[in-house]
């Protein structure tokens, strides 16, 4: 599994870019991204709520209860407006910095 | 289950009780259930599924952060006690003064026991200067 520091500094634009595509609950999140990585990158769960916690201060994601399952009612989240607009920033960023990073890592070997 | 919730209940023991801190516990709770019955269905069993979710639930530091605990930052009550200390100093060396003209002006000893009073003071403006 791949250095999880490296990441962790971009896991809010992650978790927001996966509930933009649709309203997700936590396990379903920390499933999506084991299965898009092909569990080379796996979030602890603990980390997952943490970054819930912190979105949701900042008014870039709200949360409701869905339907009840097993286990009891989960609970989703939903992008806001500031949420989306924070997530085209960053991923604006992202890409000056892959830019930047580039002209570093490239052409060796 | 019961270990799944003593695990939860473990992990937040020295979270402040708060409604935010209830919200979060049910929702671990419940996504920790889900993942379990997830990994059963992968066939894994009761007590396997239990642990591997506990396993990759990881460490709550950063979340206990999100909770608003924080560990309290030590007072620094270095620059008090320096000024108790000299308030202090200046209280006894007047009454030395005050005893050593009114009874026996004749000698001058209050010096004596000022320099002895004085090492407290003077302690405690290093011990603020460290501090800093």
């Amino acid at each position: 599994m791949i250095r999880s520091d490296i990441i962790r500094g971009h896991l809010d634009s992650i978790i927001l870019r996966l509930i933009l595509e649709k309203d997700r609950y936590g396990y379903e999140i920390s499933k999506e991204i084991s299965t898009r990585t092909d569990n080379r990158f796996q979030i602890k769960e603990a980390t997952l709520y943490a970054v819930f916690q912190r979105l949701e201060k900042k008014e870039l994601i709200e949360s409701y209860f869905g339907k009840v399952s097993k286990g009891g009612k989960r609970k989703y989240y939903r992008i806001t407006t500031l949420g989306k607009a924070y997530l085209k920033e960053t991923v604006a960023e992202w890409e000056i910095t892959k830019e930047i990073i580039d002209l570093f890592m490239e052409g060796l070997n | 289950m019961r270990k799944l919730n003593n695990h939860v209940q473990e992990l937040f023991r020295d979270v402040p009780e708060s409604e935010q801190k209830n919200a979060v516990m049910q929702e671990v709770m419940q996504n920790l259930e889900e993942k379990v019955w997830d990994l059963m269905e992968q066939g894994k069993g009761e007590e396997d599924a239990i642990n591997k979710a506990i396993v990759d639930f990881g460490d709550i530091g950063d979340l206990k952060k999100e909770l608003g605990i924080k560990t309290p930052a030590k007072k620094d009550h270095t620059k008090l006690n320096l000024g108790y200390s000299v308030w202090g100093s200046l209280l006894i060396i007047s009454l030395f003064v005050f005893i050593n003209f009114y009874y026996t002006p004749e000698i001058i000893w209050f010096v004596y026991p000022t320099f002895a009073v004085l090492w407290w003071p003077l302690t405690m403006y290093f011990k603020w200067q460290r501090s800093k």
